[in-house]
C-alpha cells in the first residue's frame, strides 16, 4: 500500500497534520487537498502543521494555509517546522547576542543594536537607543529609549535611574510625561515592559525575576 | 610644531568668539606666539573684539584661493608684542568658500609657525563646524549654566569624539554667582557630571567683559576683572599648571572692609 503523505493526529493541543518531508511538493499538496476535503469534521477545528524536515517558503507556507482553510472548518493555529536558513539561524543568534557600549549616548546619537544592548554610562537628553532585544543601562537613562523594535513585545528596558522622555517597547509608545511621573519618582533601578493590559508599565528591578522568568539564565548562586 | 585647538559650542551666543580673543591674548602674555583664526565666514567677529576690524586687508578666503601669501592676511596685534596674529574671517562670501582639505592644510602651515593656533567655530554644526574642527588637534567646548547651552554641548561633544582629535575639554562660561548660588541655574558640577567631560575651568558674568569687547580689547588686559582672572587661569592650565578652580562665591564684603576700601582708593 501507498505510504500516506498526509496523516492527521490529535492531540492535547489540537489536530495536528503531519505533512511528509521527503515526497515531491506537488504530491503533497494533492493529497492534502484530498485529505481536508474528506476530513468530515463539521465543527471549527484548531490545527496545526507540521512540515518536518522539509523546508517551505514563506509563499508554499501560505499556499498550504490556504488549502486547509478553504474547508472553512479548520483554522491553521501553528506552523512548525525542523528547518531553518542559514539566514534565519543568524537572525536567530544576532538577536539573542549582547552588544555593550561604554560611554555616554549624547544628544542626537543613535545606538543600534540586533540584539540586546548594555550601555555602561548615561543616555543623555536626545540620546536614542534601539535594541531588537532588551536595553540595560548601567546609568541614568535621560534619553529615548526602544526595546524590541522588531516587534518582541517581551523585551524590557532596565536602568540604574530611569529619567527618560520616552519609552518605547515593540509598538508601544509611552511620553514620560507628568502623569508617570511615578515611575521617575522611583527611588532607582526601575524596568520597563509591557504589562498583561499590553500597555508600558514599571517596577523595580527586582520585581524581573518574576515578570520575565525567561531573562534569567541560572549559574550557580543556589 | 605648535598645536591647534577649536573653541566650539555648538549654540550660538555662549561666548566663542569672546573666549578666543581672551585666551589668546592670554596665551600671548604668557609668552607663547598665537595665532587666531576666524572661521565664521560671512559674520565675522573676532578682529571686532580685538579691535582690528579696521586693520584687514585680506582675509582668510583670499588665502585660501591664492590672492595672497598667508602672511600678508595675519592681522599683528600691537598690544602684545610679537605674540599675537589673527586671521580673519571674510565678509562677502559664505561658509561653502571653503573645505575641510583646505582648512587642514592651512591649520598645518600655521601650526609651523606658531606655539598655538587658535579656531574660532561658528554656531552650528553644519559646513562652518566641519571646516573649524578639520585642521584641530585638541577642542574646547563653551557653555552657560543655561539648559539649551549645555543640550547643544552635549551634542557637539557626540560629534567631535568621532573625530580625531583629543578628548574635548569643558568651559562653562557666565556664570552668575547669586542665581548659581540660589539653585536657579544649573551648577557647575551638575554640567560637569552631565557631559561628563573634563572641566578645564569657569567664567563668571562681568559687564566688563561686555564694556571691553565693545572697546576693541580683551578684558584679560584688565587683570583686576573676575571674568579675566578665569581667563588667565585656563591660560596656564592650557600651558600645563595646575590651578585650582576660582570659587564662584563673592567676596561678602563686611561694612568694614567696605570702609576700608573707600578710603584706601
Amino acid at each position: 500500500m501507498k505510504k500516506q503523505l498526509v496523516n492527521m493526529k490529535g492531540t492535547k493541543g489540537g489536530f495536528v497534520l503531519h505533512l511528509d518531508d521527503q515526497c515531491a511538493y506537488v504530491d503533497l499538496v494533492e493529497e492534502l487537498k484530498k485529505k481536508v476535503s474528506e476530513s468530515g469534521i463539521d465543527s471549527k477545528v484548531d490545527v496545526q502543521l507540521y512540515l518536518g524536515y522539509r523546508y517551505c517558503s514563506d509563499e508554499q507556507i501560505k499556499e498550504l494555509i490556504k488549502i486547509v482553510q478553504e474547508t472553512e472548518q479548520l483554522i491553521v493555529s501553528k506552523v512548525q517546522s525542523e528547518v531553518l536558513t542559514v539566514h534565519e539561524s543568524d537572525q536567530k543568534r544576532i538577536e539573542s547576542q549582547q552588544d555593550t557600549y561604554l560611554g555616554v549616548v549624547r544628544s542626537g546619537q543613535i545606538l543600534r543594536s540586533p540584539g540586546d544592548i548594555i550601555i555602561v554610562g548615561n543616555v543623555n537628553p536626545n540620546g536614542r537607543v534601539e535594541a531588537g532585544g532588551n536595553v540595560y543601562v548601567l546609568g541614568k537613562l535621560k534619553g529615548i529609549a526602544h526595546a524590541g523594535v522588531h516587534g518582541n513585545k517581551e523585551a524590557i528596558i532596565a536602568a540604574s535611574r530611569l529619567e527618560a522622555t520616552h519609552i518605547m517597547i515593540a509598538d508601544q509608545v509611552q511620553v514620560m510625561s507628568d502623569e508617570h511621573v511615578k515611575a521617575k519618582n522611583q527611588e532607582e533601578m526601575t524596568c520597563a515592559f509591557i504589562g498583561y493590559d499590553g500597555r508600558i508599565t514599571y517596577d523595580q528591578i527586582h520585581a524581573l525575576k518574576n515578570i520575565r522568568p525567561l531573562l534569567n539564565v541560572s549559574k550557580g548562586g543556589s | 610644531m605648535g598645536e591647534a585647538i577649536v573653541i566650539t559650542s555648538g549654540k550660538g551666543g555662549v561666548g566663542k568668539t569672546t573666549t578666543a580673543a581672551n585666551l589668546g591674548t592670554a596665551l600671548a602674555l604668557q609668552g607663547k606666539k598665537i595665532c587666531l583664526v576666524d572661521t565664521d565666514i560671512g559674520l565675522r567677529n573676532l578682529d571686532v573684539i580685538l579691535g582690528l576690524e579696521n586693520r584687514i586687508i585680506y582675509d582668510l578666503v583670499d588665502v585660501i584661493e591664492g590672492r595672497c601669501k598667508i602672511h600678508q592676511a595675519l592681522i599683528k596685534d600691537k598690544r602684545v608684542d610679537e605674540k599675537l596674529f589673527l586671521l580673519p574671517a571674510a565678509q562677502t562670501t559664505d561658509k561653502n568658500a571653503v573645505n575641510p582639505e583646505q582648512m587642514k592644510s592651512l591649520v598645518e602651515e600655521l601650526k609651523r609657525d606658531y606655539d598655538y593656533v587658535l579656531i574660532d567655530c561658528p554656531a552650528g554644526i553644519e559646513q562652518g563646524y566641519r571646516n573649524a574642527v578639520a585642521g584641530a588637534d585638541h577642542a574646547i567646548v563653551v557653555t552657560t549654566p543655561e539648559i539649551s547651552a549645555v543640550r547643544d554641548a552635549d551634542r557637539i561633544i557626540g560629534l567631535l569624539e568621532q573625530e580625531e582629535i583629543t578628548a574635548p575639554k569643558l568651559i562653562i562660561n557666565r556664570i552668575r554667582q547669586h542665581m548659581m548660588r540660589s539653585g536657579d541655574t544649573l551648577d557647575v558640577n551638575e554640567i560637569t557630571t552631565h557631559l561628563s567631560i573634563d572641566l578645564l575651568g569657569i567664567i563668571v558674568d562681568s559687564e566688563g567683559v561686555i564694556s571691553s569687547s565693545n572697546k576693541g580689547e580683551p578684558v584679560v588686559m584688565d587683570p583686576t576683572n573676575k571674568a579675566s582672572l578665569g581667563y588667565r587661569n585656563i591660560a596656564r592650565r592650557i600651558l600645563g599648571e595646575s590651578v585650582p578652580l576660582m570659587s564662584i562665591e563673592d567676596e561678602h564684603r563686611g561694612v568694614f572692609s567696605k570702609l576700608k576700601a573707600l578710603f584706601s582708593r
